[in-house]
């Protein structure tokens, strides 16, 4: 299951947080700091997935030797865009080439939603990215990848806010590139029919 | 009054850049009060502020009332609000919980879908077993819901509840069965329930067998890849109980891996295909051909170019193969051992738990190597580094010197090269070195590995901020000492490489940094063997010198003890030659070496560590009567030869002389059997206490003892003391002018050539010595062995010959005779039996053998032996998994079996929360009858007539509160006020008993309100009979819930929701 999924930028301040299993809040930042600095010196052309931070390792390890629990989360999938990164911690059980997948079904859907997202709408529309994420994921298991159902999903509980007229994009904020330009990294993996 | 929207909060820390802090202060504070308003929508508005605010890091647990009021807003947008409040800041102890049961069961009835979802999603965040019986009956109905929306969500969520609450399954899977085998069902709700049933899966795969065919046929014409990858996971688990499903599973699983486009999807196929076991070792050529197809495939995604993801994927499928097929893996060595030296670090960590998997003695030194220069060509530029700073060593430098290699991303973390470090060793002390075949190779790794570590003395520097359990960084340099001394111990064959490599490294140790405190952990283990072995030593004099320059240097009590006994090992060594004559200047030799270890001890008589203290007194005192003694021993002249005082000679080095030390078995301590007699509990003095006392009371004495002593010492070494600084000096000269660490690195880089050049010596040593190994290891072996006949049995089987030792002694004496391990003539002894000596028998041994079978200890045996602790380990580590961050404990589902569901539903067996309605339903009769008393007492007493139409929730809260709720009611509303605004401040739930009181008396008061709120939710007297239940555990928690409403604003919050109902 996904016990995690995190946003948060460049200078690691948190943009969208979600534990499904409870955490302090101090833990919480904790945890996210700490995959920052490990996303942060990630070298280029590094694969998404990152060593287990200090915090999760250090709970792992001690059982690593015997057979691997499926309970434990192990895997820290990430993918940037643009400004922002996002991060998914889940368990061995989830493949990680699918999360990657399912990290660019969330950008997408937001891409969707937003027209062109950008890291400001996620900053001042934070509810919207909590209800896409619970549109996707309910209690740490994936319910949809279809982005249009998603997207229906969202538009349902209420129209989706535009970011602030007065808030220019780029302005002064230097996200001018906005996440759709990092939408092109379908990459390697095709889902045909997703 | 102008609130802030949660678009100014944001818009205003953005213009706030530099003192946030503040002004996030300041916001909190206008959130606090805003929260309390009246007015819903600025409630609202103050509370998403704070789920902002708490997303960065500011709790909002202090909020969780308020989370509930604007939870119970009739107004979709703020309930949606109040729903991510619950979410984001509930946890299961989360008291206002209790409140909510009937506000989710309200929502979860709604008319509106999109108000359903709401809780529906809330409940995995926030679920206990309580609150999971309790919403279950309203849940369950949801799985038939008309929006496919809310089916898929409730059916993850039953889920969910069924992790804390396994009873759930019993109820729901006979209806989430039902929803997948209905082929017209909305496609995303029948991956929902793939999902889930994929998740309980692995749990419990028996229970889904009965389900493949119809999974299977999902899986073929599903069209969802996401769905596909789940199936397939979910087959893996299940074809291990029914080997049937893989001759089903192969065709369609190929044809995927041929046909799909899909990366991931292909990957798991190939990760299904091995986790399931369907690679197996039959000869069924379909699944020769599979494996090759799946291992070529897998090595394709390796070399795919550039695709970093592929290959760590790849990696993880062979870490899963090399467990069951490792020659499969061993095929593609090559292209692992790139992904080694990937600039990658996770891919990097991947490759070496692989290669730690598919080591054997034939790629050992190959791969080890690989690892090896991988660290040596890294750590140099850090050298350069630590160079710079070498002379500060304070520890903020230390933390400095972290940070500042973090910002300039060094080629290799230190983690990463501890791992590695720790993987090297394990690698070759696997299995008791089965598969080391050249010690002397090991050494020189050992030695260069030591060189390398100074990473980790830096992770000592900054244990302070270190986040790790202490015990991974303590000190891998500690556990490549370890290693050296077992080698030393074990392998007699090399027993003298291992000491000379000791003594280089306590020379080069006593050589860097002058300045800097000795840290390195493996001083400890090599001064040991330096000490014990003291004899083998090419150089004992030098090697004494070093450790006794070391030891003002070194911190830790437990280094310290062993250097101090080791130095003393030494010096017993060289002093206690009687074979040479007591000549004048073998006398003064000796004073002056006496005198320098005297003062080097001296200072540490003092020490706190009683163990340090300990040898420091009586070494001292000890070399002060052979001091004395020496001084008397007239030195022997031409005339007349004198010998060597008696204490030199036999006393002192016979305090070191015993059998010789063996390794014991880990779990050897547990077949010593209790001695009669013997009393842990029995107290050592039966009157310590006083003892004690006394003691405290003594201490002054005991200084004045000391000062005494000291100045008894200075008269002892009067001669030494001039001396002494000057032999210090000349120790210090060479230390400055080349214990650098430029050298110290090149050295390690020339490392290679080194060990080329110690190994021609060696082999050439060992062509010209038929008996080199008879020499060191035990005579009996090694004769008739010509030369290149050994060498060929040397090599052939290298392991087996030449550690005679290895074999860790066991305590049972007669099983490792008879079956005669490795050549060992020995007999076993408890711990100190030479096996050259094997007519010593410690008479405890005969006793061990009843104790416990024990079995002979061979190399496969490493891991079977530490079975007595083993067993108890592993439950340790479960207990501790449990605990582990994030993690979802699953462990209650296991213990539920849905085959026995199924069975029990046909015979009609009552749900537990049908039975749960009944049992409520006479409950509240109960309870109504009893309210209905006490309310008549109650209101007789208080002589207030009460209209017969008061609701019962309410008067249930005075029921409770019966006693506190009498006091006068007139000035409760000042009293109110004072405690609200009182308490409001103190955040923190100590309320005094008193306050409680107050806050009690308060909450009688507002009562009426809060009651209907919380229990009621506009629930007359025709209540369901299962909420019935609610109102009595809402009830039962009200004293505790009210104390925490006082805590936030007293009765302020009761009286609002009143006028709001």
């Amino acid at each position: 299951m996904i016990n995690a999924f995190l946003v948060f930028n460049g200078q690691g301040q948190p943009r969208l947080t979600k534990f499904y299993t409870q955490l302090d809040t101090s833990i919480q930042q904790r945890l996210i700091s700490e995959i920052f600095t490990l996303v942060a010196n990630r070298p280029k052309g590094s694969c998404n997935f990152l060593p287990l931070p200090p915090l999760l390792a250090a709970s792992s390890t001690s059982t690593s030797s015997s057979e691997p629990h499926n309970d434990v989360p192990s895997l820290v999938t990430y993918r940037n865009y643009a400004t922002l990164y996002f991060i998914i911690i889940s368990t061995s059980t989830e493949s990680p080439l699918a999360l990657i997948d399912l990290i660019q079904v969330y950008v997408e859907s937001l891409d969707r939603l937003f027209e062109n997202v950008c890291e400001l709408d996620l900053i001042f529309n934070f509810e919207t990215l909590h209800a896409t994420l619970g549109e996707m994921i309910v209690g740490g298991v994936v319910i949809e990848t279809n982005m249009e159902k998603i997207v229906q999903g969202v538009r349902a509980q209420g129209t989706v806010a535009k970011r602030p007229v007065n808030e220019s994009r780029g302005g002064g904020m230097g996200l001018g590139s906005g996440l759709g330009a990092g939408l092109g990294m379908g990459g390697n993996f095709v889902w045909s029919g997703r | 009054m102008f609130e802030k929207s949660l678009y100014d909060l944001i818009r205003g820390l953005r213009n706030h850049k530099g003192n946030e802090k503040e002004y996030i202060q300041n916001c909190l504070k206008e959130c606090r009060s805003e929260i309390k308003s009246q007015d819903m929508d600025v409630k609202a508005t103050a509370l998403l502020k704070i789920i902002y605010l708490e997303m960065n890091g500011h709790d909002m647990s202090w909020a969780s009332f308020h989370v509930l009021e604007v939870m119970s807003s009739p107004k979709y947008h703020q309930k949606r609000v109040g729903y991510l409040g619950a979410v984001q800041s509930f946890k299961t102890d989360t008291e206002v919980l209790m409140l909510a049961t009937n506000l989710l069961k309200k929502d979860l009835s709604a008319s509106s879908p999109i108000v359903i979802s709401l809780p529906i999603a809330a409940l995995p965040h926030i679920i206990t077993p309580s609150l999971a019986l309790s919403v279950l009956a309203d849940l369950l109905p949801r799985l038939s819901h008309s929006h496919s929306a809310i089916r898929k969500k409730t059916i993850v969520t039953l889920y969910r509840l069924a992790l804390v609450y396994p009873e759930t399954l019993r109820a729901a899977w006979p209806k989430i069965k039902e929803r997948l085998m209905d082929k017209h069902e909305d496609p995303s709700v029948t991956a929902a329930i793939v999902n889930v049933v994929c998740e309980l899966g692995w749990r419990r795969p028996q229970d889904f067998l009965p389900l493949a065919p119809r999974l299977f046929e999902l899986l073929v014409d599903g069209g969802n890849n996401w769905m596909a990858i789940k199936l397939i996971k979910l087959f893996a688990t299940l074809t291990p109980l029914e080997p049937r499903l893989v001759r089903k599973l192969l065709p369609p699983l190929t044809d995927l891996i041929r046909t799909t486009p899909a990366m991931s999807l292909l990957y798991e196929c190939i990760n299904g295909i091995i986790q399931g076991g369907i690679l197996g070792d039959s000869e069924d050529d379909g699944r020769e051909e599979i494996a090759s197809l799946c291992v070529s495939k897998l090595r394709g995604m390796i070399t795919f170019n550039g695709d970093a993801n592929l290959k760590y994927v790849a990696l993880l499928a062979f870490n899963r193969i090399v467990v069951t097929h490792p020659f499969l893996v061993a095929q593609q060595e090559d292209v692992i051992m790139e992904c080694i030296d990937s600039e990658d670090i996770t891919i990097r960590i991947k490759a070496l738990d692989l290669v730690q998997g598919m080591v054997s003695s034939d790629n050992l030194v190959s791969i080890v190597s690989r690892l090896m220069r991988q660290l040596k060509t890294s750590t140099n530029p850090n050298n350069d580094q630590l160079d710079d700073l070498s002379t500060d060593s304070s520890e903020e430098m230390g933390a400095e010197r972290r940070s500042r290699k973090r910002d300039e991303a060094p080629p290799l973390p230190e983690d990463y090269t501890i791992d590695v470090i720790g993987r090297i060793l394990k690698m070759c002390s696997q299995n008791n070195y089965s598969s080391v075949v050249d010690f002397d190779w090991y050494i020189d790794v050992l030695t260069q590995l030591i060189r390398i570590a100074p990473a980790s003395r830096k992770e000592v520097d900054s244990d302070g901020m270190a986040l790790r359990p202490k015990s991974t960084t303590a000190d891998i340099s500690e556990s490549i000492g370890n290693e050296l001394r077992n080698v030393a111990v074990k392998v007699k064959a090399v027993r003298a490489a291992a000491i000379r490599a000791a003594e280089l490294i306590i020379a080069k140790l006593s050589m860097e940094t002058t300045s800097h405190q000795v840290i390195s952990g493996s001083l400890k283990p090599v001064a040991w063997i330096a000490g014990e072995y003291a004899y083998l030593l090419s150089n004992p004099s030098d090697t004494l010198n070093h450790l006794l320059q070391l030891i003002p240097r070194i911190r830790p009590s437990e280094v310290l003890a062993t250097c101090l006994q080791a130095s003393m090992k030494l010096f017993a060594l060289i002093a206690g030659n009687d074979q040479t004559y007591w000549t004048a200047e073998r006398k003064s030799m000796i004073s002056l070496l006496m005198a320098r270890v005297i003062h080097t001890y001296e200072p540490l008589v003092l020490h706190p560590s009683l163990e340090v203290q300990e040898r420091a007194v009586e070494f001292t005192e000890l070399l002060k009567l052979t001091a004395e003694a020496a001084s008397a021993q007239a030195s022997s002249t031409n005339e007349l030869e004198q010998d060597p005082p008696l204490l030199l000679t036999q006393a002192i080095p016979s305090l070191f002389q015993g059998w010789e030390l063996n390794s014991v078995a880990v779990g050897a301590q547990l077949n010593v059997p209790m001695p009669e007699g013997l009393d842990l509990d029995e107290p050592i003095h039966p009157n310590l206490s006083s003892l004690l006392a006394q003691a405290d009371s003594l201490m002054l004495p005991i200084q004045e003892d000391d000062e005494f002593s000291a100045y008894y010492n200075e008269k002892a070494a009067p001669t030494s003391i001039s001396s002494e600084p000057a032999i210090n000096r000349l120790r210090d000269a060479p230390e400055t002018t080349s214990g650098s660490y430029q050298q110290a690195t090149e050295d390690s880089y020339l490392d290679a050539d080194i060990i080329a050049r110690r190994k021609a010596e060696r082999a050439e040593r060992n062509r010209d010595d038929p008996f080199y190994i008879g020499d060191l290891g035990s005579p009996s072996r090694s004769q008739g062995t010509s030369t290149p006949i050994h060498n060929i049995l040397q090599n052939e089987n290298g392991p087996d010959l030449d550690i005679d030792s290895i074999p860790i002694m066991k305590l049972d004496l007669g099983a490792i005779s008879s079956f005669g391990v490795g050549g060992a003539p020995g007999t076993p002894q408890r711990s100190k039996a030479p096996k050259s000596r094997p007519q010593i028998v410690v008479a405890a041994d005969e006793t061990l053998v009843g104790s416990r079978p024990s079995t002979p200890r061979t190399g496969s045996q490493h891991d079977s032996d530490a079975d007595p602790s083993s067993a108890s380990a592993k439950s340790r580590a479960a207990r501790k998994l449990k605990q582990s961050l994030l993690q979802v404990d699953s462990s209650h589902l296991r213990n539920l079996s849905l085959e026995a569901s199924h069975s029990e539903d046909a015979a009609g067996g009552a749900l537990p929360h049908e039975k749960l309605a009944e049992t409520d339903a006479e409950m509240a009769k109960a309870m109504k009858e009893v309210q209905r008393l006490r309310l008549e007492m109650q209101r007789a007493n208080e002589r207030i007539h009460v209209a017969q139409g008061v609701p019962t929730e309410g008067v249930v809260v005075k029921s409770k509160k019966k006693k506190e709720g009498k006091k006068a009611k007139s000035k409760s509303k000042s009293e109110e006020d004072g405690a609200g605004a009182g308490e409001d401040e103190k955040e923190k739930k100590v309320v005094k008993k008193k306050k409680k009181k107050k806050a009690e008396t308060e909450a009688a008061k507002g009562g009426e309100g809060e009651g209907a709120l919380v229990g009621g939710e506009g629930e007359g007297e025709a209540v369901v009979t299962v909420k019935k239940k609610e109102k009595e555990k809402v009830k039962k928690k009200k004293p505790k819930r009210i104390i925490q409403l006082g805590d936030e604003d007293a009765g302020a919050g009761a009286r609002a929701e009143a006028g709001e109902l």
